[in-house]
């Protein structure tokens, strides 16, 4: 059995996290989605992630957020990583820590797809 | 703000991707990318009725929708729209969003050069459309309510870690 996937190896998209051209976090509130714009880093296979300290509300220590970081406009230049996974504090970040609140992202789920790279694969499921 | 507002209007014209933010029943989030239309006061966003994200709005129509302007690579900004979304599976909406999507992704100087370079690809994208793996074509209808444009924080290359002390704790 054959199916068609989008997905291809974190490893295949690790460039993206070097250089991050749109990436964002997505998190929870009372109401509804919020979602904010970031910096990304990776360090030791941690997401490191920065939020504006001007943004209008940060993720708690603990709880489930969402990174995206994705590039492309024309459709098969499409690609993104996906990182469910939890809010781990940061001690100390000096250097970086400037006007920005830092934190690690515990990843729970990691996924990367790349439209250029569709193709058919055995299905495994 | 409003989507008439200049400012708003602006970066909508300039914005390739949007990134959709939801939240599913029991309140665990989820954003993904999303190609997108404007038109009638609101935003449209492509997609198929099996995504999670789908399932989220159906479960809390409540989204937070982020736009960078993609077409100037220096420009940081970036808006965030709040707003309610309705997943739209009849054929009239579907048929209306794919003819914008159409006319402004594909039937365009770029689109059409991005799309011949890869026509080996074609048949397998309507494969994967047509095997409905993700569910039925639908149209997330979106109804702002407040817009805001923030500033993207520049990204931190890692080569600059080697400068850094970091101590997790």
């Amino acid at each position: 059995m054959k199916r068609i996937t989008l997905k291809v190896d974190l490893s295949e998209a690790r460039e993206l996290l070097e250089r991050a051209p749109r990436a964002c976090v997505a998190f929870a509130g009372d109401e509804g989605p919020r979602t904010e714009p970031v910096s990304v880093l990776v360090k030791d296979d941690r997401y490191l992630v920065g939020v504006p300290s001007s943004a209008a509300s940060h993720p708690t220590v603990d709880e489930e957020v969402v990174l995206v970081v994705d590039d492309g406009l024309q459709f098969f230049d499409l690609r993104a990583i996906y990182v469910r996974g939890h809010v781990q504090l940061l001690d100390e970040m000096e250097g970086l820590a400037g006007e920005m609140f830092w934190f690690a992202v515990q990843p729970t789920r990691a996924v990367a797809w790349d439209y250029a790279h569709i193709r058919e694969v055995d299905d495994e499921s | 703000m409003n989507l008439d507002d200049p400012a708003v209007a602006d970066i909508l014209g300039r914005a390739m991707v949007a990134r959709i933010a939801t939240v599913s029943r029991n309140g665990r989030p989820h954003v993904n990318p999303l190609y997108f239309v404007c038109g009638n006061g609101k935003i449209y966003l492509g997609t198929t009725d099996g995504t999670l994200a789908a399932r989220n709005v159906k479960a809390n129509p409540r989204v937070t929708i982020l736009f960078n302007v993609e077409r100037e690579p220096g420009d940081r900004r970036v808006l965030r729209i709040n707003g309610n979304a309705k997943v739209r599976t009849d054929f009239s909406q579907n048929r209306w969003y794919v003819l914008r999507d159409l006319r402004k992704y594909i039937l365009t100087r770029r689109g059409l050069a991005n799309t011949l370079a890869h026509a080996r690809l074609l048949l397998l994208v309507a494969r994967f459309v047509a095997s409905g793996e993700k569910g039925k074509a639908c149209v997330f209808e979106v109804r702002p309510e407040e817009a805001e444009i923030l500033a993207a924080p520049k990204q931190t290359g890692n080569d600059e870690l080697s400068q850094l002390r970091l101590n997790p704790s």
